[in-house]
């Protein structure tokens, strides 16, 4: 079964901004990731996928289009 | 859209009337938003000789014209205010979150007038503003009460917020204002004017998207300094132990030259602003020993404490404000050295450093990390902390300020634990901090004549931590500036990194140049300093942020992303005059408020009267007087008065846009 799309982030590209985690109108996006460079940055991570409805904002919003909105297979737990 | 929303929301406090007020586009063709869109407002609805502390005057929380969109570094928010420091022009900006919050709402700015009878805050999101109770949040520290509004105001979008500390309640003439976890727009005394508001916070809960002409090139722009700051990274190798030799040699060079400003970006990704710790001890960019000092004195027995590696040895994070590539933020752990009374801390900036390390002779990097904490909940002013500590010391060396006076404390040259207690006194409006809590220039004026000579200041405000002996533009810009005592304006180094030569047709090459000749007045030299006030309230007026500035504009592209974001087809010497009327605006408002704008001179001191003995700046004195002459004069203004000539009001068309005419 297919999800909604969501945001997924290129770590190779992203500049570790938050215009993404910014423009997100449901907080869904955090500078929560800090083991991407050796500088210890803040990088964005998705942290609450329920409440993404895939809209897009977050891609619209990236200056250096580090930003893709992907289909998540949803995985039966039990 | 064009980057702009073209709406500002006017609360009233005194009557609790909220609304709307459209702006029209030709305002932001003429002033851009920001620190532009602050003065087109205030210069025309603050009456003349308004009490700063009073109803009349109105404080804004104002965004930049490229917050929003595809642009990077362009995130800072700016409050715009009369000032009670200087009795002129207030502004102060920061980043955080808080600038897009603004924008996200749906308006451009945020005025408050009047003065609310309750302690309130104001709540927006994307239905509406209301004025709420704010008792329960009143006398919290800047950090707590903003982590409750955020807390009892969380739904779907995490709030923005700006707060002041108990010393903006306090009405603490040298408070500013916090977001983001003790952020702080700290210059100028914006604090004081909210508190006398009555204003604790404004909480932003909105999500409206922000829009622009031409997001695609925009974009490209964006990706092309990327490119550029990603490939700046120092190599491991490099470590902060370099940075004292190559303060030295720096400090020592006969002559100087422009360079690519990208290095700013190398040495801020690694350290932040402390990468000028040391660096700045040994090239005679700090001012040391409350500017009577200098290297000799504070010597490498102290200033190795402040060696940045030791701060970042401790950093668990680094952050970037919104938009940022650079990242000169971070968090450090300071749960083992600061009595246990806090966990964390903001990296500290280099202001911080230098105010309280060498200014005051201290070299305690631990109470440095406590003491930044301190003013951060406090919402107090490091830079005009540091100054009247180090005012209040030279005080009470010189039988000034007396023991019993300070209820004990033995206020010595580097005593930080007596620089610790006379800090929480000032916060909290305590004894002898009653006295000190607004600043050098007030605490003088009790204190009495003999005390002047240790009251550096400008126009009643504290310098930053930025020598101008050695950098005489920079005294300039300490001295001529509607907002004097600020080095965020301008500066011979400045100058030389951001190249605005390249695009400017009449801003002058700086090319290889004999240091000492800066120091002596010239039409070249003015005109460096005209040109870099016209493009720093450009970036103002952009939400620009001053480390990005000075990475240059071949990398920088202030001038193509605006044109991209709004759709308009300016030069760079078009948006020059901008910038141009934004500042001369910006007099006029000083002129229209009683300032005399001479009055606004740097203290004598940091003019090198009389000069230093020792050090790097020797002997090294700034012809002041003759240089604020030049530079009035090469603005347009009256040579003699600083007065904006009439001539130069036609030509910038400021009585035409204004209701406020200029007689």
């Amino acid at each position: 079964m297919m999800t909604p799309k969501r945001p997924e982030v290129d770590y190779k590209t992203c500049m570790a901004c938050g215009i993404c985690v910014q423009a997100c109108p449901f907080s869904c996006l955090s500078l929560d990731r800090f083991d991407i460079d050796a500088l210890k940055k803040a990088y964005p991570v998705l942290i609450s996928p329920e409440t993404c409805t895939g809209c897009g904002i977050c891609r619209t919003a990236c200056p250096v289009d580090s930003i893709q909105m992907l289909e998540q297979t949803l995985i039966a737990v039990n | 859209m064009k980057g702009y929303t073209g709406k500002i929301l006017l609360v009233n406090l005194s009557s609790g009337d909220i609304h709307d007020e459209l702006i029209p586009d030709s305002i932001y063709e003429n002033f851009l938003s920001g620190v532009g869109l602050g003065a087109y407002i205030l210069y025309n609805r603050i009456p003349a000789g308004a009490d700063p502390l009073g109803p009349d005057n109105i404080l804004g929380f104002v965004s930049g014209l490229l917050t929003g969109t595809p642009s990077f570094v362009t995130g800072r928010w700016m409050a715009v205010f009369k000032s009670p420091l200087t009795g002129g022009w207030g502004d102060s900006n920061c980043g955080g979150t808080l600038s897009p919050a603004i924008k996200q709402c749906g308006y451009d700015g945020i005025f408050f007038s009047g003065i609310s009878k309750e302690l309130v805050y104001l709540y927006v999101d994307n239905k509406g503003a209301e004025l709420r109770s704010a008792a329960h949040v009143w006398g919290q520290d800047a950090v707590t009460a903003e982590e409750n509004l955020i807390r009892e105001n969380l739904k779907k979008k995490k709030p923005a917020v700006a707060v002041i500390g108990t010393a903006g309640e306090k009405v603490s003439l040298i408070s500013g204002i916090c977001n983001d976890g003790g952020r702080i727009a700290a210059r100028s005394g914006g604090g004081a004017v909210m508190g006398s508001k009555r204003l604790k916070a404004i909480v932003l809960v909105g999500s409206k998207l922000i829009g622009c002409q031409d997001p695609q090139t925009m974009k490209a722009i964006s990706q092309e300094y990327a490119s550029k700051v990603r490939k700046q990274n120092l190599p491991a190798v490099v470590s902060g132990s370099f940075l004292p030799l190559m303060g030295k040699v720096m400090g020592g060079m006969k002559r100087a030259a422009p360079m690519d400003g990208l290095i700013s970006a190398l040495l801020l990704k690694r350290w932040g602003t402390i990468m000028n710790n040391t660096l700045g001890v040994t090239s005679g960019d700090s001012p040391l020993k409350n500017w009577g000092g200098s290297v000799v004195d504070y010597n490498r027995s102290y200033y190795k404490n402040l060696n940045p590696d030791r701060i970042t040895n401790v950093e668990i994070k680094k952050y970037h404000c919104y938009s940022c590539i650079i990242g000169c933020g971070g968090v450090v752990d300071v749960s083992q050295i600061t009595h246990g009374e806090f966990s964390q801390t903001h990296k500290p900036e280099y202001e911080t450093c230098a105010a309280f390390g060498g200014l005051v002779m201290n070299k305690d990097l631990n109470e440095i990390f406590y003491i930044n904490e301190l003013l951060n909940r406090a919402g107090m002013d490091s830079i005009s902390a540091g100054g009247t500590v180090a005012f209040a010391i030279e005080c009470y060396e010189n039988g000034i300020i007396t023991k019993e006076m300070t209820d004990g404390l033995e206020l010595n040259w580097g005593n930080a634990q007596a620089i610790v207690a006379l800090l929480k006194k000032m916060i909290a409006r305590e004894g002898i901090g009653d006295l000190l809590a607004d600043g050098v220039k007030v605490a003088s004026r009790k204190l009495g004549p003999q005390s002047s000579l240790y009251a550096v200041n400008a126009g009643g405000q504290e310098p930053g931590m930025h020598d101008s002996r050695p950098d005489p533009v920079l005294g300039i810009h300490y001295s001529a500036d509607p907002t004097p005592g600020r080095h965020t304006i301008g500066s011979e180094q400045y100058y030389d990194v951001t190249h605005l030569w390249e695009k400017v047709s009449w801003a002058p090459n700086s090319g290889s140049y004999v240091k000492a000749d800066e120091n002596i007045p010239s039409e070249k030299v003015a005109l460096k300093s005209v040109a870099n006030s016209c493009y720093k309230e450009l970036t103002d007026g952009v939400g620009g942020c001053m480390f990005a500035m000075v990475t240059g504009v071949n990398h920088w592209k202030l001038f193509e992303w605006v044109n991209a974001a709004t759709g308009w087809q300016k030069t760079p010497d078009e948006f020059m005059v901008i910038g141009k009327r934004i500042q001369t605006l910006r007099q006029l408002f000083n002129v229209k408020q009683g300032i005399d704008p001479m009055s606004f001179k740097m203290s004598s001191r940091m003019a090198g009267e009389p000069p230093l003995l020792e050090g790097p700046n020797k002997g090294k004195t700034v012809p002041i007087e003759a240089m604020m002459h030049l530079h009035w004069k090469a603005f347009g203004w009256d040579e003699q008065t600083g007065i904006p000539t009439q001539e130069t009001v036609t030509q910038l068309g400021i009585n035409e846009l204004c209701t406020e005419k200029v007689q």
